[in-house]
């Protein structure tokens, strides 16, 4: 089955893949020092912070931001192994 | 070319430019003999060379790993490199205070907190993957 047939979630395959680009942008930045690096460390956390407080915590309260966060990590991993650049 | 090396063969390829620092900076009595602080600031250079295209190739390798204790491996070997850098810079940062050694110190231990932290989101994410999700949460992947 094409991966476009494949159920979404909550969180979509769209905000997976822009996740990723984010985590890609600092965890496996070059220069850990620099702005880019930090900047899109920044984004990235916040946008785990929004998807968290207004999708996931209503609907699923058992999940912790600690368990979703890293699953995410997980995840844009995944995305990256399978878009290299 | 078939020839290729490990990141075990990278981090022993570094490790001699640290000690060559440590033996520079021994050789002399003081920062303020002639030649000195010449010769530390340009082993200080290679170091700082070495250092940052080490943290690049790891970099480069938890990015293509697949495996998340592959992975936590890289980020904790490429720590201890930056450590051994470290534990030569805190004597010789006193000794040569301005032939750069502050400076390379400084930047070492960034890049060794930021290994740190790489290691440690590692190891939560191994934690985490024996936690069951919901389904409907996040898109199924192939």
């Amino acid at each position: 089955m094409p991966e476009h047939e494949l159920p979404e979630g909550i969180i979509t395959r769209d905000e997976v893949a822009e996740l990723a680009l984010l985590f890609d942008r600092y965890e496996f930045a070059f220069d850990p020092r620099s702005i880019a690096a930090k900047e899109a460390e920044s984004d990235f956390e916040e946008s785990i912070r929004l998807f968290f407080a207004e999708r996931v915590q209503p609907r699923f309260p058992s999940i912790s931001f600690v368990t979703f966060h890293c699953r995410i990590k997980s995840l844009c991993r995944a995305y990256l192994r399978k878009n290299a650049p | 070319m078939k020839a290729c090396l490990s990141f075990s063969d990278i981090l022993e390829v570094g490790q001699p430019q640290i000690q060559e620092m440590q033996r520079i900076g021994d050789a002399y009595p003081a920062a303020d003999v002639p030649g000195a602080c010449v010769a530390l600031t340009r082993q200080v250079r290679i170091v700082e060379g070495i250092v940052v295209q080490t943290y690049g190739v790891a970099a480069s390798l938890a990015r293509k790993a697949e495996d998340l204790n592959e992975i936590a491996e890289i980020w904790s070997r490429m720590s201890f490199f930056c450590r051994s850098a470290l534990n030569t810079l805190s004597s010789l940062k006193h000794k040569y205070p301005y032939c750069g050694t502050p400076e390379l110190y400084d930047m070492v231990l960034d890049y060794k907190l930021a290994c740190e932290k790489r290691y440690k989101g590692v190891m939560e994410e191994l934690a985490c993957q024996s936690t069951s999700f919901p389904k409907g949460l996040l898109p199924e992947m192939k």
